[in-house]
């Protein structure tokens, strides 16, 4: 689905490289969650997908990107955008129509769709995002968690096979937060689109995701399914990432030698290993 | 201001061209009763079509302007009868009839043509607009988007206006001083993160279209835009009004 | 030093966002406001400082009414960070940044320098002190702002989503910078929905919902109220959640963070083990 092989970007001006040899494969179906500290590369990396880098942002592109078979270098934004949708951090500066399906509208007008496939596509990306009801809203007036929805209703219009997601809960309340992830699991579960999300929010993403991708200045530190990644917690803690709470508790006790299973992620997981832990068994699980 | 506000009223339903040819209607008609006749209508409008709150703030900007626009104007006019001095002592600012009539008529017109294009932009949605840009005035889409989006953002850049003010004011700024001198300096800590995140605005609004093909060739149209039954009622409405207010007035 | 008094707020609309509010916050608190989008938390937030004026009732912030005192001078007593930092920086450099509220107070040149700096150490940037603000990282240009708050010495200060945008360590200094000045004894106001930054920060908790106070105390025991929570379509922290599950058993009644549990872990499993080899 995505192969990247040996990207390294630099932005205009810039002496440091903002991505340093990243070399990436994502099948068809995952639930990527890619996490790390500000500035090491994760958003820059997003744009790499879509191909805004190399296109649209200037600077020094080394590798290979290559998404749906089509390399990144030699397919431009318009052609990619039927296999990739993209969603980014700030809900007002994504939406450009009045009205709400007119937004879904928009990428599709773009490509030249005819107009009796565009209603039907409205039609189908508003169900898939559970916001039929707000169809000939006006867009203004939505809060920051349906004009979220209505970003990913656009995005996924071009019925793209990978939907790429930069910090789209960052300006939600946890609510809103919930309910992004939740279509995006349906999204993954049902449609079978890949999704690759970009968080700090990794309480919620690692009950999401189930492969985690740590990125620290620009290369990838840590790949891989999100229990075995997590379990890395002295890598995690030095680079600034801070896992769930719950976690981190079990973790500890991991290396007191009192657990020896997977680690959890949610409350419901630790109950049940904390009671044997309890009970002086030490499998968990 | 110019926010597209969702209703089903009679006028929301109607062409974006009917709603622009009776902008352009007004201009046509000189006698102060008649216009005075139309920008009513503009308020009656306005209110059928739900609107009337955010009108209404509107008139009175444009009322404020157009009184400012008498004063200029009506101490120049000489011919006709003369009404009164504004300085009756020394015989100073000379107002007469034709010259109240004159600048009665600038005036009004000024009022009532320029409401009209808020109702025309609350009542249609940007799109539509577009369509009518492009197919009916054969405007390259390009310029026609960027218009339509240049006046869809102003909402969000006062939005964040009204932040980035209250930020400031919350370190102790304040903005009354008396000298105009200083009353430009005292803009600045509030022009310059407005225009820095406008830009970082428009940067993530623009990649945004980007990454959905904007500009990559040739375009389709979701929305129709064509003239029904209404829109022909109002055009026979406003010729006659036309013709009415010519032969009579 | 803060006394609300049945307060409330509408809009020339005449929709009510603030019902009535009683809130009482002494001198040196450290106060988590909690709730949903659109609960009125905001709002009341910026009566604090005279951004909105209340329709009804009373506010007083350090012996001033709010309702009826100009922001400007409000600034002097009470200090606000807000959550974009870019909403604010205008200055060339950091230093003319960090200076341009103490100018707003009309403090004299010869005091200025100082109380920049010593602003600027306290968040640890009195290195970029002639760097453009502009060129600065997201995090760093968020301590600006905080340098500049801090240098008016207000006794209160309010934070708005302080961690909201931000990794973690980020947030973290941040907020340990904050903690510091509350055991200096300066009142710290929070406005969040990171229920795991209340729980480490907050002393006491108020939940508003539907303009209303739903819940004011401790926070332990706000935390806990799981129901209260709910409505307000939030959850407990993590920690509280799983040490409930457990208190019908008896374990982790007064647990409240990961140390906490980990020790009473260690120490039941020591006494176990002791019990069954003595």
């Amino acid at each position: 689905m995505i192969n990247i092989q040996g990207l390294s970007f630099y932005y205009n001006d810039s002496k440091e490289p903002a991505l340093d040899n990243i070399n990436l494969n994502i099948n068809v179906g995952e639930f990527v969650g890619v996490i790390g500290p500000t500035g090491a590369g994760k958003s820059t990396l997003t744009l790499c997908f879509n191909g805004v880098i190399p296109h649209f942002q200037r600077g020094d592109f080394y590798g290979e990107v290559k998404v749906d078979d089509k390399d990144t270098v030699e397919t431009d934004c318009a052609r990619l955008a039927y296999s990739v949708g993209s969603v980014f951090q700030d809900p007002e500066a994504q939406i450009v129509s009045s009205i709400v399906e007119d937004e879904i509208a928009f990428g599709l007008e773009n490509l030249n769709i005819p107009r009796e496939e565009i209603s039907t596509r409205i039609k189908e990306s508003l169900e898939m995002t559970g916001i039929s009801d707000l169809r000939h809203s006006s867009t203004t007036q939505l809060s920051g968690g349906q004009k979220q929805r209505v970003a990913i209703a656009s995005a996924i219009a071009l019925r793209p096979k990978v939907l790429v997601l930069d910090e789209p809960t960052s300006e939600l309340d946890p609510q809103g937060s919930q309910d992004i992830f939740n279509i995006l699991k349906r999204l993954n579960d049902v449609y079978k689109i890949t999704i690759i999300v970009v968080e700090q929010k990794i309480q919620l993403l690692t009950e999401y995701c189930n492969r985690l991708v740590v990125m620290n200045k620009g290369t990838i530190i840590l790949d891989g399914p999100i229990r075995t990644v997590l379990g890395k917690q002295e890598i995690l803690e030095k680079i600034g990432v801070h896992c769930s709470p719950v976690t981190h508790l079990v973790y500890m006790l991991k290396k007191q030698g009192l657990y020896q299973g997977e680690l959890p992620i949610n409350v419901e997981e630790s109950y049940i290993l904390l009671n044997n832990v309890l009970r002086g068994i030490k499998d968990g699980v | 201001m110019v926010e597209y506000i969702q209703s089903d009223s009679l006028f929301h339903k109607l062409n974006p061209i009917t709603k622009l040819l009776w902008t352009f209607a007004v201009l046509i008609l000189n006698d102060p009763i008649a216009i005075f006749v139309i920008l009513f209508s503009n308020l009656l409008i306005a209110s059928v079509s739900g609107i009337i709150k955010q009108i209404l703030p509107v008139i009175k900007a444009l009322f404020i302007f157009s009184f400012i626009l008498i004063l200029c104007q009506i101490f120049f006019v000489n011919e006709g009868k003369t009404l009164f001095y504004a300085i009756p002592y020394f015989n100073l600012g000379k107002v007469t009839d034709i010259g109240l009539d004159m600048s009665l008529v600038m005036s009004f017109r000024m009022v009532a043509t320029v409401s009209t294009i808020p109702i025309l932009m609350m009542t249609t949605p940007m799109t539509d607009m577009v369509v009518v840009l492009v197919e009916k005035l054969k405007i390259p889409f390009k310029y026609a988007f960027m218009f339509i989006t240049a006046l869809r953002f102003i909402p969000t850049f006062m939005g964040e206006m009204e932040q980035i003010l209250q930020a400031q004011m919350s370190r102790g700024y304040h903005s009354d001083t008396k000298n105009p001198f200083k009353k430009l300096i005292i803009i600045i800590p509030l022009a310059i993160p407005l225009l820095v995140s406008s830009i970082k605005k428009i940067e993530k609004m623009a990649i945004s279209m980007e990454v959905r093909g904007f500009a990559s060739g040739p375009r389709s149209n979701y929305r129709k835009v064509s003239m029904n039954t209404y829109d022909y009622y109002a055009i026979s409405v406003f010729i006659i009004i036309i013709i009415g207010s010519l032969l009579f007035l | 030093m803060i006394e609300i008094n049945n307060l409330s707020y509408q809009y020339n609309n005449g929709s009510k966002v603030l019902k009535n509010i009683n809130i009482n916050i002494k001198s040196g608190e450290f106060v988590a406001i909690i709730g949903q989008n659109g609960s009125g938390k905001t709002t009341l937030m910026k009566h604090l400082n005279g951004l909105l004026k209340a329709t009804d009732g009373k506010i007083t912030v350090c012996g001033m009414d709010a309702s009826k005192t100009k922001t400007s001078i409000l600034a002097s007593k009470i200090g606000f960070l807000f959550q974009n930092p870019d909403h604010q920086i205008f200055c060339s450099n950091v230093f003319d940044e960090i200076a341009f509220g103490l100018k707003n107070l009309e403090v004299p040149r010869s005091d200025i320098e100082s109380l920049v700096n010593e602003a600027a150490i306290k968040v640890g940037i009195e290195m970029y002190m002639h760097t453009d603000p502009f060129s600065l990282s997201k995090g760093q240009r968020q301590r600006v702002a905080l340098a500049s708050v801090l240098a008016m010495g207000t006794e209160v200060l309010v934070l708005d989503e302080p961690t909201t945008g931000q990794d973690y360590s980020e947030g973290l200094e941040i907020m340990e910078i904050v903690k510091e000045l509350n055991l200096q004894g300066i009142t710290i106001i929070m406005v969040t929905h990171d229920m795991e930054l209340v729980a480490l920060y907050a002393k006491r908790v108020i939940i508003i919902k539907d303009g209303t106070v739903l819940e004011d105390g401790p926070t332990e025991e706000i935390l806990a109220k799981e129901e209260s929570l709910a409505l307000s379509c939030l959850k407990p922290p993590q920690i509280y959640s799983l040490a409930k599950k457990f208190h019908k058993q008896g374990f982790f009644k007064d647990s409240y963070t990961v140390e906490d549990m980990f020790d009473e872990i260690i120490c039941y499993l020591e006494g176990e083990r002791d019990a069954s080899n003595g």
